[in-house]
């Protein structure tokens, strides 16, 4: 599985990556390639103020659903419209145009609360 | 847990393997159930479905055993054809299993129910005690391979001239690394196809040939998306305990006429009673799945339950199986209870495509 040096993860598998001030969102590898096929990813409204730890959508695939846990908390300023019809994006490309959400966090150092990398790999055996 | 004589072969192509009915299987290969798919809707693809139970039923009294078991009547068919049925619980008519019946020759079949029910359907079948056909489980003895899809006949020819020839819902032997194997014209997919048991010692080699001819491997995944486009049952969603045939809409496998069998009286009672709930199909609006156990609304009422649902490749759009009441018809609208969000639907004929 892959599992980029340059972001930081939850345990819940999101994935997050310091953009200007701003997070950016999706889920990892490992998850999406747990899930299978990707149909449906449904995502919160732009201005949601999202807790971390709190669900703020689903991911559903054709075998299962699964919620999305917001890794920090933080105000939703952007949400990838590209997955109403693709969301498959998910699948071909976790950390790239598969993205969910960008977040304002309401503490920057609040991504210092998430695992490195080598945490990930050690949670997932990657 | 068990696992099928083509278990390695799965593995060494990388599936994600799932418990089924007891059963380790394949629920998908890397390309993904969503190619699968696609892959049964435009060409073929095979499924290893060897967890499927085979019951060989043979010797005097097969015949009867199975017309006073099973709900369908074979008299309407013939030696060298295959027939869907059903098993009755005695008392209230619920569907114990579905069961795919093989007639191989006179007094002799292959009867092949769900995974998990294998035993309870064995037990059923020799109830007759002693001086009745001999009944015994060969499920460990072959594995069986579905080949489904438009182009399936045409790559199986490849491999197994006589098996790509059998006709819908025939049955016939053929030989494979001169050993004897038993095909049928059936499948689960809404696609036309066939179902080859072949022995266990030629299992791997039959696949291997197959999937040489272009056959694309496919998994649960893919089997369960493709059923239910289909519309077709699933045992444990829309045929179980406190569901009968009728309710599924599926009167059409009761042998009415052809005399007592387990569960007659039970289903008979509700057939005179009027049946209610019935499975409909719905299309959703968008994407998003529908899933078992979601509450169907109409004008803000409750008239439902899904039994299952999942997107459908094929429309692009969400779709489900619902028992719900009888006043519920075809054009009406409602809406599905998905986990608090209410997704709109119509109620639609199946199969879905």
């Amino acid at each position: 599985m892959n599992v980029p040096d340059d972001l930081y993860y939850s345990t819940e598998h999101e994935w997050v990556r310091v953009e200007d001030g701003l997070f950016r969102v999706g889920i990892t590898d490992y998850a999406q390639d747990a899930l299978g096929d990707v149909v449906f990813v449904q995502v919160p409204e732009v201005g949601a103020e999202l807790q971390a730890g709190g669900s703020f959508g689903e991911v559903e695939s054709t075998k299962s659903v699964s919620e999305l846990y917001a890794p920090v908390q933080g105000v939703v300023v952007e949400v990838n419209a590209d997955l109403e019809a693709t969301p498959e994006l998910v699948n071909t490309d976790p950390y790239g145009a598969g993205w969910v959400v960008l977040l304002q966090p309401v503490d920057l150092r609040s991504v210092e609360t998430l695992l490195g990398p080598e945490a990930y790999r050690d949670l997932t055996g990657a | 847990m068990r696992h099928s004589p083509l278990d390695a072969v799965h593995r060494s192509l990388g599936a994600r393997m799932v418990p089924f009915g007891g059963w380790e299987m394949p629920v998908a290969y890397p390309s993904g159930t969503l190619e699968e798919h696609r892959a049964c809707r435009s060409a073929a693809v095979v499924f290893d479905v060897s967890h499927l139970g085979t019951v060989r039923v043979a010797g005097a009294g097969a015949t009867d055993a199975l017309q006073r078991t099973l709900t369908n009547d074979l008299g309407k068919v013939a030696p060298g054809r295959a027939q869907y049925t059903h098993l009755l619980d005695p008392d209230d008519a619920s569907v114990v299993d579905d069961i795919i019946v093989w007639w191989l020759a006179e007094d002799l079949f292959d009867v092949m129910p769900n995974a998990s029910n294998t035993d309870g359907v064995v037990g059923a079948l020799g109830a007759g005690g002693g001086g009745g056909p001999e009944v015994r489980d060969t499920t460990g003895e072959r594995a069986v391979l579905a080949v489904q899809g438009p182009e399936a006949r045409a790559r199986l020819a490849a491999v197994a001239p006589d098996a790509a020839a059998v006709g819908r819902f025939r049955v016939a032997s053929f030989e494979f690394a001169g050993l004897p194997c038993t095909v049928a014209g059936t499948g689960y997919t809404g696609e036309d196809g066939v179902e080859c048991a072949v022995p266990v010692a030629v299992a791997e080699e039959f696949w291997r040939a197959v999937t040489a001819e272009g056959v694309v491997p496919a998994g649960l995944g893919a089997r369960d998306t493709l059923r239910l486009e289909a519309g077709l049952p699933l045992h444990g969603h829309e045929l179980g305990p406190g569901i009968t045939t009728l309710n599924a809409g599926l009167g059409w496998v009761v042998g009415w006429d052809k005399g007592p069998f387990r569960g007659r009286d039970a289903l008979a009672a509700q057939r005179d009673a009027g049946v209610t709930p019935v499975l409909r199909g719905f299309r959703a609006e968008g994407r998003r799945p529908p899933r078992d156990g979601a509450t169907v609304r109409r004008g803000g009422a409750a008239v439902g339950t899904v039994s299952s649902g999942n997107f459908s490749p094929t429309l692009g759009c969400g779709i489900a199986l619902a028992f719900v009441d009888p006043s519920v018809a075809e054009g009406d609208a409602v809406v599905i209870d998905v986990r608090g969000t209410e997704l709109p639907a119509t109620c639609v004929p199946t199969p879905f495509v």
